[in-house]
């Protein structure tokens, strides 16, 4: 749909493979869209959210028509139309395409979810998948009076709950907002630097949760090990957009939004005192917008286009040095830090070993060791 | 000697920045992210919610932060760097791996050779002029010959001799030469579908085919030459003259069925016009007498109106 621009300058081509893909890659740019009707308090969220994320933002001025979950919902109504996706998809398809960005915050305000913020991910130009979540309880960062971090800094993020493990919806939020939030991805960082902490923690669990066994909801291959490594391989199998559920007895009742544990984001400078070891204490201080959200619709990412998007580039050598990867058998790094490795020679017998002849190692012959024998007798009569 | 007491002293200290929790929390530092696995103390929770998140936060990030001093440290000028560990936590990319470009000819030879790649820069130290001249640019050192007002040439030259323009000439070859190599680079990238020469070859039968056809008798009656490759091609079949009527009929039905058929072979009624009945094809080509509507444009196609699009040529 974007037209494909071709290179006439020197600096438009710097700009274009700017855009290509990369190892490792640059911190997903936001776009904040707002939708027909916003209202203050999502209009609020926006300013903060967007100063958190500076500069890897950007925010559209104008009013939206667009609905990123009706594809759902429409498909099933129009069943003649020919349409594959809905307008609004084709839309955050144009903008990502357009900006370069690769996630939507989608504002909207309705009666039935007031204050509902969607935020969206995308993998290679199509929309990957999308939480829907709506905003009670905010407080601006304005309304704070303390002092705030410098913006482009990377934060410490801190997640409390162990629904964050347990329960694929959390998993899939989990996973959103570290990547809203993140960073640069940096090999190193300057201790000094670490300016601000967002903690991102959950109600307590309802015991209805815990009953219905959300340990159910997650297919048999789950282990503890698996999640960090594609954590969202669990949420990808389970679809939640609530409407569409067919209700059984369990599931239903841990699907309902009102039963899920209300999520409490708050931003914090840190302070660091110095204790008497290296490790200074940390203090903290209040600083950015306050958050209580409440989990409506989502949808999970499509398996195949998950496995894509969760692909590894091939470790290098230097990686393999410092022992990630495969344990390669034979090969370590012992505690100086060298890379050694084991050369297996089959068992060698070493008496058939054909050496250079000695005079002092040969094997006495028998003649001789008799008159060692008999002179040792002299000896001892010699001593006494 | 009291130590007891240092020791004591030291370890309330220690205490002082440790955080004890049922499940240890679990710390991510490649992403600077710890996870406090826990589950929500209802009662602190529900007494006090914001000093119960403050804690929390609190707690999570004297773990974190313990965890990163303990790292490996590097000095730079801004003071002690750590040095993170690889991310445990994967999280979807944004765009799709990028392919591996295949090695072009340069690098092939050059990793063959053990030939590193030296970083050259912009400007160049001149000893003549004792400053610093651009290699290429504003006032480069490739441009000049052409650029400045006097060049020596000499006694036996040709009278007919301009330096500049060779000058110009030469640079401008090495400019082909590079784009040449570049695209000849390109097209190897790309996987061209076939080889070179065998590609090549390939184009070049088949239009030595067309030719042999393209006579008068379609290539029927000419004499083959040595080394030509026989013609495949159609042999013309003909009916008997004298047909069964059955035959016959079922031939002619059959005519008659693919004229109503939507094979596109057959042209059917003429195409139904949107906008009143103003056959525009036929207008243009009455019109531009024949030559198309790029005649009837005017300015440059001019020139080319003699080698006309329409269908009877420029021969009206």
């Amino acid at each position: 749909m974007l037209r494909v621009i071709k290179p006439k300058t020197a600096r438009s081509k710097r700009a274009l493979d700017a855009r290509e893909p990369k190892e490792v890659e640059d911190p997903r740019t936001v776009i904040f869209v707002k939708g027909t009707h916003t209202g203050e308090v999502v209009n609020g969220v926006f300013k903060d959210l967007m100063a958190l994320k500076r500069p890897h933002a950007v925010a559209f001025n104008k009013k939206n028509v667009i609905h990123p979950f009706d594809s759902a919902t429409n498909s099933s109504t129009t069943s003649s139309s020919a349409a594959g996706s809905s307008t609004s998809i084709a839309s955050l398809e144009f903008w990502a395409a357009k900006n370069d960005a690769s996630m939507f915050v989608v504002g909207q305000t309705t009666k039935k979810r007031p204050n509902g913020m969607t935020f969206v991910r995308m993998f290679d130009g199509r929309v990957l998948d999308m939480i829907e979540v709506g905003v009670e309880n905010y407080k601006a960062m304005a309304d704070f009076k303390t002092p705030k971090s410098t913006p482009g800094n990377k934060p410490l993020l801190h997640f409390a709950s162990e629904l964050f493990d347990t329960h694929p919806r959390f998993i899939h939020l989990k996973s959103m907002l570290i990547d809203f939030f993140n960073g640069e991805e940096v090999d190193s960082i300057s201790l000094i630097g670490l300016e601000h902490v967002i903690s991102i923690s959950l109600g307590p669990t309802p015991s209805t949760l815990n009953d219905a066994t959300s340990m159910s909801l997650l297919p048999s291959t789950y282990s503890a090990d698996s999640v960090h490594a594609n954590p969202l391989a669990a949420v990808a199998s389970a679809s939640f957009i609530a409407n569409s559920l067919p209700p059984t007895a369990a599931t239903s009742l841990a699907m309902a939004s009102a039963s899920l544990p209300k999520v409490h984001i708050r931003a914090y400078t840190t302070k660091l005192l110095s204790s008497g070891v290296r490790v200074p204490r940390v203090e903290l201080v209040p600083m950015g917008p306050a958050l209580d959200l409440v989990l409506r619709r989502a949808q999970a990412p499509d398996s195949d286009m998950l496995k894509l998007a969760m692909k590894r580039p091939k470790l290098k050598k230097t990686d393999v040095e410092k022992g990630l990867g495969k344990k390669r058998k034979n090969v370590e790094v012992d505690e100086m830090g060298d890379l050694r490795g084991r050369v297996h020679v089959g068992l060698q017998d070493l008496s058939k070993l054909k050496g250079r002849r000695m005079k002092g190692l040969q094997e006495e012959r028998p003649g001789k060791k008799q008159r060692i024998e008999e002179d040792d007798g002299d000896d001892d009569m010699d001593d006494e | 000697m009291d130590v007891t007491s240092i020791l004591d002293a030291q370890k309330a200290k220690q205490q002082n920045v440790t955080v004890e929790k049922e499940t240890p929390l679990e710390i991510d530092a490649g992403h600077l992210m710890v996870s406090d696995l826990n589950p929500i103390d209802e009662e602190s929770y529900n007494e006090n919610l914001e000093e119960h998140l403050r804690a929390l936060a609190r707690d999570g990030t004297q773990a974190l932060l313990a965890a990163l001093f303990s790292l490996p440290t590097s000095k730079s000028a801004d003071g002690p760097l750590a040095q993170l560990p690889p991310r445990t936590y994967q999280l979807p990319r944004q765009k799709a791996l990028p392919k591996p470009k295949p090695p072009t000819k340069w690098e092939r030879f050059a990793a063959a050779k053990g030939i590193s790649h030296v970083k050259r820069d912009k400007k160049e130290w001149d000893e003549e002029r004792q400053e610093w001249v651009n290699r290429w640019g504003k006032d480069g050192k490739n441009r000049r010959v052409e650029e400045q007002w006097l060049t020596e040439v000499k006694r036996n030259a040709d009278p007919d001799h301009n330096p500049q323009l060779a000058a110009r000439h030469e640079r401008k070859e090495r400019i082909a030469k590079n784009e040449k190599q570049h695209l000849a680079n390109l097209a190897r990238a790309s996987g061209s579908s076939a080889s070179g020469p065998s590609s090549r070859k390939a184009e070049l039968e088949k239009s030595i085919a067309t030719t042999r056809a393209s006579t008068a008798s379609m290539g029927k009656f000419d004499r083959k030459l040595d080394g030509e490759k026989k013609l495949r091609g159609v042999k013309r079949k003909f009916d008997p003259a004298e047909r069964s009527v059955v035959d016959e009929q079922k031939s002619a039905l059959k005519l008659i069925g693919s004229m109503d058929s939507d094979a596109r072979k057959m042209r059917k009624a003429p195409r139904e016009n949107e906008e009143g009945s103003v056959n525009a094809r036929k207008a243009i080509r009455f019109a531009s007498k024949g030559k198309g509507a790029a005649s009837m444009a005017g300015g440059e196609t001019r020139g080319k109106s003699s080698f006309a699009k329409g269908k009877k040529g420029g021969r009206r």
